[in-house]
């Protein structure tokens, strides 16, 4: 690591919805704060988003520099997110393992796997794995996984 | 490795039934095909999944213009994908292997937790 370095990039997470960036209370002020125009943050992140269903949740990873450019990363809609509509259901519960909400299969799995496998953070992962990790999350929402 | 030994495995597993969070269904469904034994495909494929084929899988095409997720059948899936339920089995590599430290560990805790809910009484 290079210590020419003066100011650290910045980063920022944020859940957008896709093709639907802009608005104050949620990108605004975070974007704001670090000296980044959000509206020509929302025009591009509404451009690289056109491809997707326009609300998907889409979460983002946008590095700001020192000199206040922007670069940003976006990845696949979140696995809770993409489990709710599968198996129908609005909320996940507030005691997993103890009431169960849903029920899906392991056919539903295999599909949300595939989606979340064509993440770079994810690239490395066997299929198997990944699909495991979705069982996780389906379980920690109360839904029960049959084959 | 897991493809090659599959039938170990099931035999493996029938020593010790599985209690599951997932579903009593999944294990008395599996259960005749334990006891049915060896590597009949055909008789396996029936009752594997209980999402027939055709079905569609909604709220999984997020991109716009994308087709519905339809269900594939059975065989279209890869194998492993009817092992993620059960319990993984890790092969007994002799003392002080992968396999005991799983298990030993596994007693431990349970034995951690035993404890703890003796002191609760």
């Amino acid at each position: 690591m290079s210590k020419a370095l003066k100011a650290k990039d910045q980063l920022v997470r944020i859940l957008v919805p896709a093709g639907k960036a802009a608005p104050t209370p949620p990108v605004g002020p975070a974007l704001g704060a670090r000296g980044v125009k959000s509206m020509d943050f929302c025009k591009e992140f509404n451009a690289r988003t056109a491809h997707i269903e326009a609300g998907v949740p889409t979460p983002t990873l946008i590095t700001v520099e020192p000199d206040r450019t922007f670069s940003f990363i976006t990845k696949t809609p979140p696995t809770t997110y993409l489990l709710k509509k599968t198996a129908g259901i609005e909320k996940g519960t507030g005691r997993p393992g103890h009431e169960v909400t849903g029920t899906i299969s392991l056919k539903h799995v295999y599909e949300v796997a595939k989606i979340k496998a064509k993440d770079a953070h994810l690239k490395h992962l066997k299929l198997e794995s990944i699909a495991s990790t979705v069982i996780g999350t389906a379980k920690s929402l109360g839904l029960q996984v049959v084959p | 490795m897991s493809f090659l030994s599959r039938s170990s495995i099931r035999q493996a597993f029938s020593l010790r039934l599985t209690r599951g969070y997932a579903a009593k269904s999944s294990s008395a469904e599996r259960i005749p095909n334990i006891s049915a034994k060896g590597t009949s495909a055909a008789a396996e494929e029936k009752t594997l999944s209980s999402c027939p084929p055709g079905t569609i899988l909604e709220g999984l095409n997020y991109l716009k213009g994308q087709p519905p997720v339809i269900a594939l059948p059975d065989d279209e899936y890869p194998s492993w994908l009817w092992d993620l339920l059960k319990p993984k089995v890790y092969a007994d590599d002799g003392p002080g292997g992968k396999a005991e430290k799983k298990r030993l560990r596994k007693e431990n805790q349970q034995r951690i937790k035993d404890q703890n809910f003796m002191k609760t009484q």
